[in-house]
């Protein structure tokens, strides 16, 4: 009787990593999971909150803009969200366990081609010199590294103000329109 | 002799496939072009057709660049396309007013005096600030769609395909009835290129939302030459990224090519007329290094299984 129990498949307590219906399915979560995306998407839309209020303080930038009026907006943008996370520091918004959540779910969801087509994908862009520094503007001269579609259906969503991107295997979390940098996981992927 | 041969036999099976007719080989057509001043199209130029042009990864400001834009200032003038499609990268190094200008506004003037307008979409060299500049016609989005005659444009950002914009695409595709469905976004499914490839991990997402709702061709840069790819699963896929930037001898072997140019810089024209679509890709010096036309397969599949019920109802 003993033996038979024990042959028995013995349940996972966590979901990291297991999806269901076909491969860009998003992972199916734990409870503590749940909690720990939560929470982050929590930060995630403070944070959204704070440069929504401060960028309606600057004049709007219209959908036919020029050239100055794009660059001064930016600059001016980047200046006053600056000035107000002045004391922001690495794991503010990627708190540990949102972290080792991330990194769990890119190693257990991309295995062997998949995660060297990922490598392949993130490595290829030319991001040399691009300091990862939270609340400093990522460079307008480097290039963007792609963030695949693949990842991005497995990672927590975001609003649309803030994205991931990749600077060599760090995972950023960057402001879509001011270009700071708002958090990043070091060293992310595998 | 047997280069003649093999070239007439390639010309039948692409023809036999009922996709791309009229292939012109490129010594044939050098022969009508180039720098003598007098420019011929092999596109019919019909009146009330859908008439554009498209160039990618343009924004370097070199005077190679210039001379692509000369080009397609010339083309105009005998094949007057109404708008230009922007394959991303569109400004290099920087996005400051000085980059727009130097890089965009200056090298288009022209077009742009003339009212032109040009239709952009992002590339990984490009800020997201770009959605917002007026004559990037992308009224404030990423990813948007417009309508010209009988075709349905969508532009994507490729550089950050999240579920939103997923999600967006396939309700687009879903509700457009129009019938020509042309995508067009900076890293492409399918390419030859050795430094970049094929974006497989984009195309694992997209093919089958294309495939379901019936996209006829996509255009794509990226990759700094021309390349028109054989058709994959009824899609046509071709990549324009030499408008302002060239990749010598970046197209490598590979059995998905169809045509491919990469010694010089180039830019492509297109004409839609019905159910049939005209491509013309001109090199920097005015050569025509490849053209031919795209049947709407979808529409021919339409009309094969109308005709197919008729023929069963008169039973």
């Amino acid at each position: 009787m003993l033996l038979c129990l024990a042959s028995l498949p013995i349940l996972s307590s966590t979901g990291s990593g297991q999806t269901d219906q076909g491969p860009n399915a998003p992972p199916v979560l734990s409870p503590a999971e749940k909690e720990t995306v939560k929470a982050f998407e929590k930060r995630v839309k403070e944070y959204v909150s704070l440069r929504e209020s401060l960028e309606r303080k600057l004049p709007s930038l219209s959908s036919e803009a020029k050239p100055e009026e794009i660059e001064a907006h930016k600059k001016a943008f980047e200046a006053s969200v600056r000035k107000s996370r002045a004391n922001a520091k690495p794991g503010d918004v990627f708190t540990p366990d949102i972290a080792g959540y991330i990194k769990t779910t890119i190693k257990t969801e991309f295995k062997g081609t998949d995660r060297k087509e990922l490598r392949q994908t993130v490595l290829e862009a030319d991001t040399k010199g691009v300091q990862v520094r939270v609340n400093y503007p990522y460079p307008e001269t480097k290039e963007l590294a792609q963030v695949p579609p693949t990842l991005l259906l497995k990672l927590p969503q975001l609003p649309k103000q803030v994205r991931y991107r990749f600077v060599r295997r760090h995972l950023l979390l960057v402001d879509r329109e001011n270009g700071l940098i708002v958090d990043y996981i070091g060293n992310a992927l595998p | 002799m047997k280069r003649m041969f093999a070239s007439a036999i390639a010309i039948a099976i692409l023809a036999g496939c009922g996709l791309v007719e009229n292939v012109q080989c490129q010594k044939a057509s050098a022969a009508s072009n180039g720098n003598n001043g007098s420019l011929k199209v092999s596109l019919p130029t019909k009146s009330g057709s859908v008439r554009f042009a498209i160039i990618g990864d343009t924004g370097s400001g070199t005077d190679k660049q210039q001379q692509v834009a000369d080009m397609l200032v010339r083309y105009k003038e005998v094949f007057p396309f109404e708008f230009v499609l922007m394959m991303g990268d569109n400004l290099y190094g920087g996005d400051s007013a000085k980059d727009y200008d130097k890089k965009f506004e200056h090298v288009y003037k022209v077009l742009l005096d003339g009212k032109l307008k040009f239709y952009a979409t992002l590339g990984n060299h490009d800020d997201a600030n770009q959605r917002m500049y007026d004559h990037f016609n992308m009224n404030g989005k990423e990813y948007y769609s417009f309508k010209k005659g009988n075709a349905a444009f969508f532009s994507l950002n490729s550089n950050y395909m999240d579920k939103k914009q997923v999600d967006w695409l396939e309700d687009e595709l879903s509700k457009s009835n129009a019938e020509w469905k042309i995508c067009f976004f900076h890293h492409p499914p399918y390419s030859s290129g050795v430094k970049h490839g094929p974006d497989e991990q984009l195309r694992e997402v997209v093919e089958p939302i294309f495939i379901k709702h019936g996209v006829d061709v996509v255009f794509s840069g990226h990759e700094h030459f021309y390349e028109r790819l054989k058709p994959q699963k009824g899609i046509s896929y071709f990549i324009s990224g030499a408008g302002g930037k060239l990749r010598a001898g970046g197209v490598g072997r590979s059995p998905l090519s169809a045509k491919s140019f990469d010694e010089d810089m180039s830019f492509m024209l297109i004409e839609i007329i019905d159910d049939k679509m005209y491509f013309e890709v001109i090199s920097r010096t005015g050569k025509t290094v490849d053209s031919g036309t795209i049947m709407n397969q979808h529409k021919k599949n339409a009309v094969g299984a109308a005709e197919s019920a008729t023929k069963h109802h008169s039973f």
